[in-house]
C-alpha cells in the first residue's frame, strides 16, 4: 500500500510514476487537464458575454448554472465510474427516476426538501449498490450490467408515472433554482459543494486506489487494494450523484418526465471526455468533467446567442467533442516526449 | 492507441486463463451459442401456457421479421467490438439511411437501382470518418462514434427541418412486406443475411484478421494483417449496415422519423453481449450475436403479448436481460466446455 501511497501523494495519475520528476509534472497535469477545459470555457464565456453584455450580471450566471448544474452532476458521478475502467449507463435510469419520484410525492417546505435530498441519494446509493455488486463482486462487463439496471430503473419510473406530468414541490423549484443574498446562485454552490468533497476524498486512501485500480487493476490488487470494495464504492458513489442530479433538474423542470434522464446518457460521457478524463481509466478528475458539462452548455447559449438554428447544436458539440479530445491527446503526447 | 486493445485486465485474463488452446475457447463459445438458442426455442414454446395465440408459427414469423432489423445492426456493432472497439452511431446512421432513402428516392422513383446504392454509400462515409478519427487523430472509438452519432443527428434534423417527408422506396416495402415461395422475404433475407455475415467473420481472411487485431494489435501487426484497413474496414461495414437497417425500417413503417433508430442502440449492444462476445475485442461469434439478437426480440414479442403496461414490461426486459447475464457468465461455460473434453 506504502508505495501507492507516495505515488499518490505526488499526482495520482499512472504516468506520474513514470515520469518521475512530480512537481514538474502536477504544473503539467493541471495545464492539460481542468487548464484546457478552463481556458475553453473562459473563450467561450467571453464571446458570450460579447454577444450579450446581460451575461455577465447575477440573474444571468444563475439562470446558466441552473442550466449547468444537472449535467456537471451527472458527469461527475460518471467520472468516478470512468475513472475506475468502467462505464455506467444506469445515470439515464437513475435521473429519470428521481425525477418522477419527486413529481410524484412531492413534499412541500424546507423540511420537505431535505427529505426528497435524502430519497434521491438513496435511491441513487441503492441502484449504485446493485451495479457495484454486479460488476465488483460478480464480475459482469460494467457496459452490459448497468445496461440492465438502466432499462429496470426506466421501468420502475414508468411505472410511477406513465407521461409527463405530475409537480415537483415549489420549495424545491423555487430555492434550488435561486440566489443565496440575491448574489449567489444555490445549483453552482451544490456543484461546488461535490467538487470540495472530491477533493478532499482525491487525498484519501479510496480516491488513490480508485485511480490504481484505474490504472493497472493486477498491480492495485498485489499492492494490497481492495479492488472489489473500491468498485462497489465507485458505483455506489457515482449513483448517489446522479440521484443528487435528478433533484437538480427535478427543481429546474419543476415537473415530471419518466425520460428526463435520456439526454444526459450521451452527454455525460461528452463531457467527460471533454474533460481530458481517459475512457481507459486511471487519469484525469471530476472538477475538469464538471468543467466539461459547464461549455457543453455553454455552448448550446452561445450557439443560440449567435442565431444558428437549434437544429445544428450537436453537430457544433460534436465537432468540439472530436477537436477537444485530439487537442488534449496531442498535449499529452507532447509531455510524455519531454 | 484505442481504448480497450491494450487493456491490462484483458491480457490479465489470458495469463490466468494459462489455456488459450483454440480447442478451449471455441468450445465454450460454442456451449454459449447453444445455450442462447435452446433459450429461444424454449421461450416460444413456453409462451404457449402463456396464451394459445404465441408459440405459433407465425408467432416465430413475426419474431424472425422484428429482429431482422437487430440482426443487421449488431453484425455491424459485433465487428467493431470484436476489434475492442463501439460503435454509437448506429441509431444515427441507421436514421441517416431511412431519411435519405425517403427524401432522395421516394416511393416510385425509377432511378432507385442507382440512388439506393448511393444512399448506402453516404452511411459507409459517415462510418469511414468515424475510423479516420479513431485511426489517425487516435480518437478513443467510444467518442469518436458518440461526436459523429450527435453531428449526424443535428445534420438530420436540419436537414428535413424537424419534419421528415417521403414515402419508402417500392424495393425496400418488397423486401419487408413480400412474400417469396409461400414465406416472408424478410426472412429469407435474414436467412442469406446470417449465412453471409457468419463466411465473413468466421471464415474469411478479413474475419480471421478482425479476430488478430481484437486480440492483440502489436501481434497482428507483426504477423503480417494489414492493420490499418482492418480497424477502419469494421466500421464502414458497420455504417453500410445500419443505413440497410434504415432501409428495412422504413420499408416495414413505410416512413421515416427522426428518432427511428434510437431504440436500437442498447438492444445491438446487449445481442452481442449476451451471443457470448467480449465487450473487450477478440472474442464471441456472429452466430452467438445471431441468437443474442432473435432471444431479445423473442422476449420482447412475448412480454408485449402478456398485456402488461409498458413499465411493467420495461421492468421485467430489464431483469432478464440481466438473468441472461448472470446465466450467460463466461466461468460457467468454460465449466460447461470443460465437461466436454
Amino acid at each position: 500500500m506504502s508505495d501507492i501511497a507516495t505515488a499518490g501523494a505526488s499526482g495520482s495519475a499512472p504516468s506520474a510514476v513514470r515520469s518521475g520528476s512530480a512537481p514538474r509534472h502536477r504544473l503539467w497535469r493541471l495545464t492539460q487537464g481542468a487548464g484546457l477545459i478552463l481556458g475553453l470555457y473562459v473563450l467561450l464565456y467571453a464571446l458570450y458575454a460579447y454577444q450579450q453584455p446581460r451575461a455577465l450580471d447575477s440573474y444571468a450566471i444563475a439562470a446558466l448554472m441552473n442550466n449547468t448544474a444537472p449535467l456537471a452532476l451527472a458527469a461527475a458521478g460518471q467520472t468516478l465510474v470512468v475513472l475506475s475502467r468502467g462505464f455506467d449507463l444506469s445515470i439515464a435510469g437513475v435521473i429519470s427516476l428521481t425525477n418522477v419520484v419527486l413529481a410524484v410525492y412531492p413534499l412541500e417546505g424546507p423540511g420537505g426538501a431535505l427529505l426528497s435530498l435524502l430519497v434521491c441519494l438513496a435511491i441513487g446509493g441503492a441502484v449504485g449498490a446493485v451495479n457495484g455488486w454486479l460488476v465488483a463482486y460478480l464480475r459482469l462487463q460494467s457496459i452490459a450490467a448497468t445496461l440492465a439496471t438502466m432499462i429496470i430503473c426506466q421501468g420502475i419510473a414508468l411505472v410511477i408515472l406513465n407521461a409527463p406530468g405530475g409537480a415537483v414541490s415549489d420549495w424545491i423549484a423555487d430555492e434550488l433554482t435561486g440566489r443565496l443574498w440575491g448574489v449567489v446562485p444555490v445549483s453552482g454552490l451544490v456543484v461546488a459543494v461535490v467538487i470540495g468533497l472530491w477533493l478532499l476524498v482525491r487525498r484519501t486512501d479510496y480516491g488513490i486506489a480508485l485511480y490504481a485500480i484505474g490504472a493497472d487493476e493486477p498491480a492495485a490488487a498485489l499492492s494490497g487494494v481492495n479492488v472489489r470494495r473500491t468498485r462497489f464504492l465507485t458505483f455506489v458513489a457515482a449513483g448517489m450523484l446522479y440521484g443528487l442530479a435528478g433533484l437538480m433538474l427535478s427543481a429546474q423542470t419543476a415537473t415530471g418526465n419518466p425520460n428526463s434522464g435520456t439526454p444526459l446518457l450521451l452527454l455525460s460521457f461528452a463531457a467527460v471526455a471533454l474533460g481530458g478524463t481517459s475512457l481507459s481509466g486511471g487519469r484525469g478528475g471530476l472538477f475538469a468533467s464538471v468543467m466539461g458539462a459547464a461549455t457543453l452548455t455553454l455552448l448550446q447559449k452561445v450557439l443560440f446567442s449567435s442565431g444558428v438554428s437549434s437544429f445544428y447544436t450537436g453537430l457544433f458539440q460534436g465537432v468540439v467533442l472530436i477537436v477537444a479530445v485530439v487537442f488534449s491527446g496531442l498535449l499529452t503526447r507532447i509531455g510524455e516526449r519531454k | 492507441m484505442t481504448v480497450m486493445n491494450d487493456n491490462p485486465i484483458s491480457q490479465a485474463r489470458f495469463q490466468q486463463k494459462g489455456d488459450t488452446r483454440r480447442s478451449a475457447r471455441v468450445s465454450a463459445e460454442t456451449v454459449s451459442t447453444f445455450a442462447v438458442a435452446i433459450l429461444c426455442v424454449v421461450l416460444l414454446l413456453g409462451a404457449r401456457f402463456i396464451s394459445p395465440s404465441l408459440g405459433s408459427w407465425s408467432q416465430v414469423e413475426t419474431v424472425l421479421v422484428l429482429g431482422s432489423f437487430l440482426v443487421v445492426l449488431s453484425f455491424g456493432q459485433g465487428l467493431v467490438i470484436l476489434t475492442g472497439g463501439l460503435d454509437l452511431s448506429l441509431p444515427a446512421v441507421a436514421t441517416l439511411g431511412g431519411i435519405l432513402a425517403t427524401n432522395w428516392v421516394g416511393a416510385s422513383d425509377p432511378a432507385a437501382w442507382y440512388l439506393l446504392p448511393l444512399v448506402l454509400l453516404a452511411c459507409g462515409c459517415v462510418g469511414f470518418l468515424s475510423a479516420a478519427g479513431i485511426v489517425w487523430l487516435k480518437v478513443p472509438p467510444f467518442i469518436m462514434t458518440l461526436a459523429m452519432s450527435i453531428i449526424v443527428s443535428s445534420l438530420l434534423l436540419g436537414y428535413t427541418k424537424g419534419t421528415p417527408r417521403g414515402a419508402a422506396p417500392d424495393i425496400a416495402v418488397a423486401l419487408m412486406k413480400g412474400q417469396v415461395l409461400g414465406l416472408p422475404a424478410p426472412v429469407l433475407f435474414l436467412v442469406a443475411f446470417v449465412l453471409l455475415g457468419w463466411l465473413f467473420q468466421s471464415r474469411s481472411i478479413y474475419g480471421r484478421y478482425l479476430y488478430a487485431i481484437g486480440t492483440n494489435v502489436e501481434a497482428a501487426r507483426i504477423a503480417g494483417a494489414p492493420v490499418t484497413a482492418m480497424r477502419i474496414l469494421p466500421y464502414v461495414v458497420s455504417a453500410v449496415s445500419a443505413g440497410f437497417a434504415g432501409l428495412m425500417l422504413v420499408g416495414y413503417s413505410s416512413g421515416a422519423t427522426l428518432r427511428m433508430g434510437d431504440s436500437y442502440l442498447l438492444p445491438s449492444i446487449a445481442a452481442v453481449v449476451i451471443g457470448g462476445s467480449s465487450i473487450l475485442g477478440g472474442r464471441g461469434t456472429f452466430l452467438g450475436t445471431v441468437g443474442g439478437a432473435i432471444l431479445l426480440t423473442t422476449l420482447g414479442t412475448i412480454i408485449s403479448a402478456i398485456g402488461l403496461e409498458f413499465g411493467l414490461r420495461t421492468i421485467i426486459e430489464g431483469a432478464i436481460v440481466l438473468v441472461a447475464l448472470l446465466l450467460l457468465r463466461e466461468e460457467l461455460f468454460q465449466k460447461l466446455g470443460s465437461l466436454w473434453r
